[in-house]
């Protein structure tokens, strides 16, 4: 029945992993097993789940090859936003208005991006600082930071994890399953490539920031029910954390195919275990917390370049000169 | 050993890992003599004059160079001995101006204080061009978005700025259009009146006979013939290269334009301000429309602006069959156009990505189910019939592009838009850099699109191409389509390069 099966693993693929396994391991033994408790476990997935949805989001903005750094401040937003327009015209208004002022946001940035050819780091750095203001101008004149009672329903396990199941499902699908992924995709490998086969490349930078957007909106949305409601402190380097789980599972910060969703959601775990497991070993200063997860990604990065440089060599073939004409180039280039 | 003997090679060897890449090399290369260097793709050109030039050290066998022991540790080291290199890919930065390009490496002679002096380097650089002729470049202009064309000579530049007693040119020739393929010969031939030696890479066969004095011919990493130019025939190269005999025709043998009645795509008053002005055509079914013309004569515009991907200033491209305009490659590629650009490595490939997707990308659409969903067990069937159909050589579709040769990079550019029902077919120097076996196979290809009712329009730089496969022939000059000839009237070299001039 089994039939041999060649098995395309690449170094590449096999960091993110290594690096989850490692990381669970080390905080399992070192926390004498309480990293491990049902209920443990549980929260480690709620503290996930924020981080997975709007990191598939932004996965992508990111296979293009740019990056989303308003992702914390649009969160803030989209939840003060939500917040005032149910408090003030019905409970049932905090679902659409989330979802659309989120879009919205992410359509805007993508439109600037692509339009007026601006590179993404600079705009979402514009907005992060921008639209940091108006949040707090909002937040100023609201009456009230809390969010309609009827609304906490959200947050009810029967709601929350079946609407998070289905969340990653689409996302998945459609990163991976549709053109709107490959495309992305594309663009990230080459975008005059993408451009000259007729990809429209800048309408997909627009979706895809909107995706963003729109995961953002969901986020905003199990935020606040988890929550009660909004805050000073409200998304304030969620954009951090987001890029960081991207980036911790390996994908590469060109984009491109190395872009995976199973990735995200390694990276989120690999992250939330973390924090989660310094607070169990008894390190929960962040002092010691931050500066422990700068080092893990720098290390995590290290170890994807390195290893995604060794695949590409070994995939080329020696026996063709244009291939050895290539690493000429790049012994030229070096010298150069 | 007599004195004029520059460079003596003698039983050079290359390994990869376990690829014998050059195998017992000897040759010599006289002073004023102009050398040719045949063979098919993967045959060791490059590899042996990359050993030449420094870029890899050889891992057995001399060079003499000028009767003394020569074994270059880089480029630069060869540079310092008067040997310097143009090389087959592209070898300028992009980021950087052209005139920084000519002395890259070396703008030490014009840094003071650690600041370069962008003004002395680019006198001195202007001062090259003008002292070897070559064509006008912007020197201040960044080299990104500069034409492949205007990048080599920038490389062509870079490479005699050095003084080169040994010049070494690896398939430059492909990259330029007529003007300056003849003043590339001239640059050539003045270099060996002053006594000094170039060893050429080309693909082309009559080229290479009509100007060099001798080829060396390699198989598979080993010599197989040392042969004086005058005295061979292009038939005798090719048998040494392949080992057999091949067949002479692999145009089109007819002397008639044959197509349908049907007007696939009108073009209409197209202008490009800067690029093109005025250009009106119809191709029709079946039909090849060939466009030749000299550098400026905009003739890759064409290409790029009926694809959409230019913004016109004025006309338009109207696709008969569905009566619509077409304006952005979007809707090109909708609408069962494709595009071929001359760029391989740059603008129509995803070269670190895998065969498999660079297959898929043009058929995304199509292979669509309901809901969008692309099945993955689809596109690997496509990837792997098109990889089997076109003999793409790599151990499996899941290869990357980059580690492929030319040939079969073009098999994939080429064959990802065969496996759609395509209306109109782009092609720009669909043969640049591929080698003769690879050349034939796109031959049969575009021949094999003309039977199935493909419109074709095919720009090329290679004269023979054009006139050898085209049912007309526009021939371009300054931006404007000069003139108009049919495969049954004067269809000769002569008579084109007439009215291209």
């Amino acid at each position: 029945m089994m039939k041999m099966k060649k098995i395309r693993i690449s170094l590449q693929d096999v960091v993110p992993f290594a690096a989850f396994i490692i990381i669970f391991s080390f905080f399992a033994i070192t926390s004498k097993g309480s990293v491990l408790s049902a209920f443990n476990l549980s929260i480690l997935l709620d503290q996930s789940v924020m981080t997975i949805i709007v990191g598939c989001g932004a996965l992508f903005v990111v296979a293009q090859g740019s990056i989303d750094l308003s992702v914390g401040v649009n969160l803030a937003f989209t939840s003060v936003v939500a917040t005032w327009a149910a408090n003030a015209a019905g409970d049932w208004l905090l679902i659409p208005v989330a979802l659309i002022v989120g879009t919205l946001v992410g359509a805007f940035t993508g439109t600037v991006v692509s339009r007026f050819k601006v590179p993404s780091f600079m705009v979402t750095i514009a907005m992060l600082i921008g639209m940091r203001g108006i949040v707090n101008y909002i937040q100023s004149f609201i009456s009230t930071q809390a969010i309609p009672e009827s609304m906490m329903i959200l947050s009810e396990p029967y709601v929350k994890y079946p609407a998070f199941l289905l969340i990653i499902i689409v996302l998945a699908y459609v990163f991976e399953f549709t053109k709107v992924g490959k495309y992305c995709k594309a663009i990230g490998e080459n975008e005059t490539t993408a451009r000259f086969v007729g990809v429209p490349v800048t309408f997909m930078k627009i979706v895809a920031f909107a995706i963003c957007g729109l995961t953002v909106g969901l986020g905003s949305l199990f935020s606040l029910s988890s929550n009660g409601g909004t805050s000073q402190q409200i998304g304030l380097f969620f954009e951090m954390k987001v890029a960081m789980a991207i980036f911790f599972g390996g994908v590469l910060v060109t984009g491109g195919t190395s872009a995976k969703l199973y990735k995200v959601l390694l990276g989120s775990f690999s992250i939330t275990i973390i924090v989660n497991g310094l607070n169990h070993i008894g390190l929960s200063q962040t002092q010691y917390s931050q500066s422990i997860q700068g080092i893990l990604l720098l290390l995590i990065l290290g170890v994807t370049i390195l290893a995604s440089k060794k695949s590409r060599k070994s995939a080329q073939l020696p026996d063709e000169a244009e291939a050895i004409d290539e690493q000429a180039e790049e012994k030229t280039a070096h010298l150069k | 050993m007599s004195a004029d003997i520059m460079l003596e090679i003698k039983e050079l060897n290359k390994y990869f890992g376990p690829t014998h890449a050059n195998k017992d090399i000897s040759f010599t290369i006289k002073k004023g003599e102009i050398k040719g260097l045949i063979g098919e793709n993967g045959s060791g050109k490059s590899t042996l004059i990359s050993q030449i030039a420094g870029l890899y050290a050889s891992d057995s066998g001399t060079m003499l160079l000028n009767g003394e022991p020569y074994s270059p540790s880089s480029p630069v080291d060869a540079n310092n001995h008067a040997i310097s290199i143009v090389m087959q890919e592209l070898g300028v930065i992009g980021s950087l101006p052209a005139g920084v390009n000519v002395f890259l490496g070396r703008t030490k002679q014009f840094t003071k204080n650690g600041i370069v002096n962008l003004k002395s380097l680019n006198k001195a650089a202007a001062e090259q061009f003008k002292k070897w002729d070559l064509p006008y470049v912007p020197l201040n202009k960044l080299t990104d978005g500069m034409m492949i064309e205007t990048r080599k000579i920038i490389e062509l530049a870079r490479a005699l700025s050095v003084e080169p007693q040994l010049l070494l040119l690896d398939e430059i020739t492909q990259s330029l259009s007529m003007n300056n393929r003849n003043k590339l010969y001239e640059l050539i031939n003045k270099l060996k009146s002053m006594g000094r030696s170039v060893i050429v890479i080309s693909h082309d066969v009559e080229e290479l006979i009509h100007i060099t004095d001798s080829i060396t011919v390699l198989r598979d990493g080993e010599v197989v013939g040392d042969v004086i130019s005058n005295d061979t025939s292009a038939d005798d190269i090719k048998r040494m290269m392949v080992g057999r005999e091949i067949s002479g025709d692999y145009y089109r043998d007819d002397m008639k334009p044959e197509y349908g009645d049907d007007v696939v795509v009108s073009v209409r008053n197209l202008t490009v301000p800067g690029e093109i002005e005025d250009v009106s055509f119809d191709v029709h079914e079946s039909e090849i429309l060939g466009f030749c013309g000299l550098s400026d004569s905009g003739i890759h515009t064409v290409g790029k602006a009926v694809y959409g991907l230019l913004k016109p200033s004025g006309g338009q491209v109207y696709l008969n069959s569905k009566e619509l305009v077409i304006k952005k490659a979007s809707k090109a590629l909708r609408n069962n156009m494709a595009y071929v650009p001359k760029d391989r490595d740059n603008e129509a490939l995803m070269i670190h990505a895998s065969i498999h997707d660079n297959f898929n990308l043009p058929s995304l659409t199509e292979l669509q189910g309901s809901i969008g969903y692309l099945s993955p067990g689809k596109l690997k069937k496509l990837a792997l019939e098109m990889t089997n159909k076109l003999s793409v050589k790599c151990t499996d579709i899941y290869q990357t592009m980059d580690a492929l040769s030319g040939g079969n990079k073009q098999k994939v550019n080429l064959g990802r838009w065969l496996a759609k029902d395509i209306k109109l077919l782009i092609l720009d120097c669909p043969t640049r850099g591929v080698d003769v076996g690879v050349k034939a196979y796109i031959y049969s290809l575009i021949k094999e699109a003309k039977k199935n009712g493909t419109a074709t329009i095919l720009i090329s730089d290679e004269l023979t191409e054009v006139l050898g496969m085209s049912d007309r022939l526009i021939v371009m000059k300054d931006g404007r389509v000069n003139d108009v000839i049919h495969r049954d009237e004067d269809f000769t070299e002569q008579s084109v390069i007439k009215v291209m001039i």
